[in-house]
């Protein structure tokens, strides 16, 4: 009998417990997608929950329950017995099940905010098995993922599973475009590179040629011993030689100007999160200055502040006392 | 490490247009870091009907680093050793690009041949033939495309060899050996 349930760990490979476990290992059966914890009354992942949210059936005779593991139930009553009976579970604590059950218990009589109401998880996942029965509201259709999702009555919560869906599609579609481009170095495909930390791209600031991170850092790291020159050579870019002096990793390549700057920029935000060791909160002496990408802060959290001193120059130009922009410590640079 | 992938694959996009750009990169060894590579000499030049041997040597650090070329082909260019063959092209010393391929590293070398640049010469004696004397320089270098860069079929090499003294059997192995080079066959036959 407890054999009927598909081990969801040998579904994926997994199981360690192999003629021990207490699941079936036979494909013929069906597996348990049941979220237990919505049928606990608090799955807060709600609509987006990746299991299926069934009711709690009526709980089989003491006998045969006694064998099936906790939180399986028969999929074909799934969801069609709404009664509450002396032996079901408590009543759920989270508000949006309980109003659900509520909407249930009360004929469909209970709360008149349609705003309050949930949608109806099955109609959202795809398909709803009670169609025009359904006492739950059906969401609109989200263009973007094509499921009955978007709730008739919050606005806001429309607006934001549209973003996050539109977003994730857009990530989806780069990535599927990203797989095809090729270093132009090593000539073989970056996302197709056997370990993890070699499938990401080296973005140049500059110019928009591909290559994998590996093979970019490695030539502009290359020694000069060859005769090549760092600042003219070494980081310029090996197809159209136009300089760049910092490499952005990425796992996507972008596919316009405005995605790159995007990925760009939240490189750069992270950086900015993490404290530069060279500055060492105040105790060190950062060498790139305002430039550095790091966050300077101090141990108080306060940030570093830097007045730049302005020179006149002789030829009426004012010029900054210190050496702080990366570029110039670049170009003093000899290694 | 070479990245042999890499030399494999510039191999393969090498014959893959091979009757258009003439341009042939054949190993030499197993471990692809020798190669020969051979370019036709540019029509309208003193170089034209000739076929030019370049002897390559990958190095270690490829492609971070410039493959070494050296004709093995005896040629009369200003850039040209016309005695070691080495090459004075900015590509393949300072101005080299990991971007850059064998094959375009050849193609340069053949643009080489149709632009000389006396002015930043490898041999002395050439550049200064090229800028005093232009006519002397071009039936020169005719002279020796004529002479060593023209396809000889293998009784010519044989022939040529055979008259320096060496035994026909002895020849014939030593130029099968040599895989139809005629200098390297010549070079074995010397050592014994």
């Amino acid at each position: 009998m407890s054999k009927r349930i598909l081990c969801k760990f040998f579904a994926h490979g997994a199981c360690l417990k192999g003629d021990n476990c207490e699941f079936s290992h036979d494909w013929k059966d069906p597996s348990n997608n049941i979220c237990t914890f919505y049928q606990r009354g608090n799955c807060s992942y709600g609509s987006r929950c990746r299991y299926e949210h069934v009711k709690p059936s009526r709980p089989p005779p003491a006998s045969s329950s006694a064998l099936l593991p906790p939180g399986t139930y028969l999929s074909s009553e799934r969801g069609l017995t709404s009664a509450p009976s002396a032996s079901s579970p408590p009543p759920p604590a989270w508000t949006l099940d309980s109003l659900d059950d509520q909407a249930n218990n009360n004929n469909n009589t209970g709360p008149t905010n349609p705003e309050d109401k949930p949608i109806c998880s099955y109609a959202a996942a795809g398909d709803c098995p009670r169609g025009d029965q359904c006492p739950h509201i059906h969401g609109d259709l989200c263009p973007t993922c094509a499921k009955r999702c978007l709730h008739p009555f919050r606005p806001e919560e429309r607006e934001e599973h549209k973003k996050a869906c539109e977003k994730k599609h857009k990530q989806l579609e780069a990535l599927k475009l990203s797989q095809d481009v090729e270093c132009c170095v090593c000539l073989e495909r970056v996302l197709s590179k056997p370990t993890p930390a070699e499938r990401k791209f080296g973005l140049l600031t500059e110019c928009d040629h591909a290559f994998c991170i590996g093979c970019i850092r490695n030539w502009r790291s290359s020694s000069p011993s060859t005769g090549m020159d760092v600042n003219s050579t070494l980081r310029a870019c090996p197809i159209c030689r136009k300089l760049s002096y910092f490499v952005v990793p990425s796992v996507i390549w972008f596919s316009d100007p405005e995605e790159k700057k995007e990925i760009m920029d939240n490189y750069r935000d992270k950086l900015r999160s993490i404290d530069c060791k060279h500055f060492n909160f105040g105790d060190g002496n950062c060498p790139f200055g305002t430039s550095c990408f790091y966050k300077h802060a101090f141990h108080d959290g306060r940030l570093e502040e830097v007045v730049l001193r302005h020179l006149d120059a002789e030829d009426g130009q004012t010029v900054i006392a210190k050496e702080i922009r990366l570029s110039d410590f670049l170009e003093n640079m000899r290694i | 490490m070479i990245d042999i992938s890499r030399v494999q694959k510039e191999l393969q996009d090498c014959e893959k247009d091979r009757d258009s750009s003439g341009i042939r990169v054949c190993p030499k060894s197993d471990n692809l870091t020798r190669l020969t590579g051979t370019i036709p000499g540019p029509i309208g030049t003193p170089y034209e009907g000739g076929t030019f041997q370049i002897d390559i040597t990958i190095p270690e650090g490829y492609p971070f680093e410039p493959p070494k070329m050296q004709f093995s082909t005896k040629v009369w260019h200003p850039n040209i050793s016309s005695q070691s063959g080495a090459i004075c092209l900015d590509v393949l010393k300072d101005q080299w690009s990991p971007a850059l391929t064998l094959k375009t590293a050849l193609v340069s070398v053949q643009a080489l041949l149709s632009a000389p640049e006396p002015k930043d010469p490898q041999d002395a004696v050439v550049a200064e033939q090229y800028m005093k004397n232009y006519q002397v320089f071009v039936s020169t270098a005719r002279y020796w495309t004529q002479t060593f860069a023209k396809n000889s079929s293998l009784e010519d090499k044989v022939k040529r060899l055979v008259e320096m003294g060496f035994g026909d059997a002895q020849v014939r192995s030593a130029i099968e050996s040599s895989g139809g080079d005629e200098n390297l066959a010549l070079e074995k036959l010397c050592s014994g």
